[in-house]
């Protein structure tokens, strides 16, 4: 071999790489059919029973649906900063952003336990209707990967921490993750908040 | 991080943010006094909002604005995918209603 450029990469392509590694895009496409598939089966059960989903919607505050997905929004933008920071070697800025980003999914996670608490108290719950089924399923599948995302965050900061582990590919693959978990909230909330 | 990836990922966070507080106006007029009422325009709307936003975040916070083009188009088609699966069914459902 006299060139070390990869055989299958395109001319168009020089310059390009993949973010992370490629097994975390495949676990993201593969997790994005099973969340449509989610979705898809919401939305047609919202079609034959759509007064019962229309007052169990009724019961949720649009503002804090908005205010769970600016956080998510803002601890994406904060672990893409941390991206290009890792990048530049200022892993002490990249830090700072990592904790921002764990941060604000904390603050994510206490906004969501208060929903749930004060739907709970009002009589909302897991078997009181159609569409609060599909509520809990949907907020409590997402809870699970923020939970991971938790887990993710701390090898981004491991990484970060640690000059003998530090490595590009695992940083972006830990944010690939984390912008995951922020996109499935943005389609969550749209179904479960805004559609009629 | 030079100064004008920083200004790209806030304006990229600002519209994503923008279009976040605008579902808000979506929910306004989706009402009738006060009172929800089902809307297929709302509905197909805000689902294609959401999807606009996941492309934006793939393509600036998960960088695939500057990955191989075979990880462009794919996500490309994925988020295409997502839209005619959810949109399709909802129609489909609201056709046999």
């Amino acid at each position: 071999m006299t060139t070390t450029e990869s055989p299958t990469l395109l001319p168009a392509d020089e310059g390009r790489h993949v973010p992370g590694q490629p097994d975390m895009w495949v676990f993201v496409l593969f997790e994005s059919l099973v969340f449509t598939s989610y979705f898809c089966v919401y939305l047609y059960s919202r079609t034959q029973h759509e007064r019962s989903f229309l007052l169990g919607q009724a019961h949720l505050l649009l503002w804090l649906g908005v205010l769970d997905t600016v956080v998510l929004l803002t601890s994406s933008w904060a672990v893409a900063r941390c991206v290009q920071h890792a990048r530049a070697g200022h892993y002490e800025r990249a830090k700072r952003d990592a904790w921002f980003t764990g941060a604000l999914g904390f603050v994510f996670l206490v906004l969501k336990i208060i929903e749930w608490v004060r739907l709970i108290h009002t009589g909302n719950t897991f078997t009181s209707s159609p569409f609060f089924e599909y509520y809990f399923f949907l907020t409590a599948i997402h809870f699970v990967h923020l939970l991971i995302g938790f887990v993710v965050v701390g090898v981004l900061l491991l990484q970060l921490t640690d000059v003998k582990r530090r490595g590009q590919q695992t940083v972006e693959t830990c944010a690939t993750y984390w912008h995951t978990v922020d996109f499935f909230w943005v389609l969550i909330f749209a179904l479960l908040y805004v559609v009629r | 991080m030079t100064p004008s990836t920083n200004e790209r990922l806030f304006v990229v966070w600002l519209i994503l943010v923008g279009i976040t507080v605008s579902y808000l106006l979506i929910d306004h007029t989706a009402s009738q006094h006060g009172v929800a009422t089902a809307s297929t325009a709302v509905t197909v709307g805000a689902i294609c909002l959401a999807l606009i936003k996941v492309r934006i975040i793939m393509r600036e916070f998960m960088e695939v604005r500057g990955a191989p083009q075979l990880l462009c188009r794919l996500t490309d088609f994925w988020v295409l995918l997502m839209g005619v699966a959810t949109l399709g069914v909802y129609l489909a459902g609201r056709a046999v209603a």
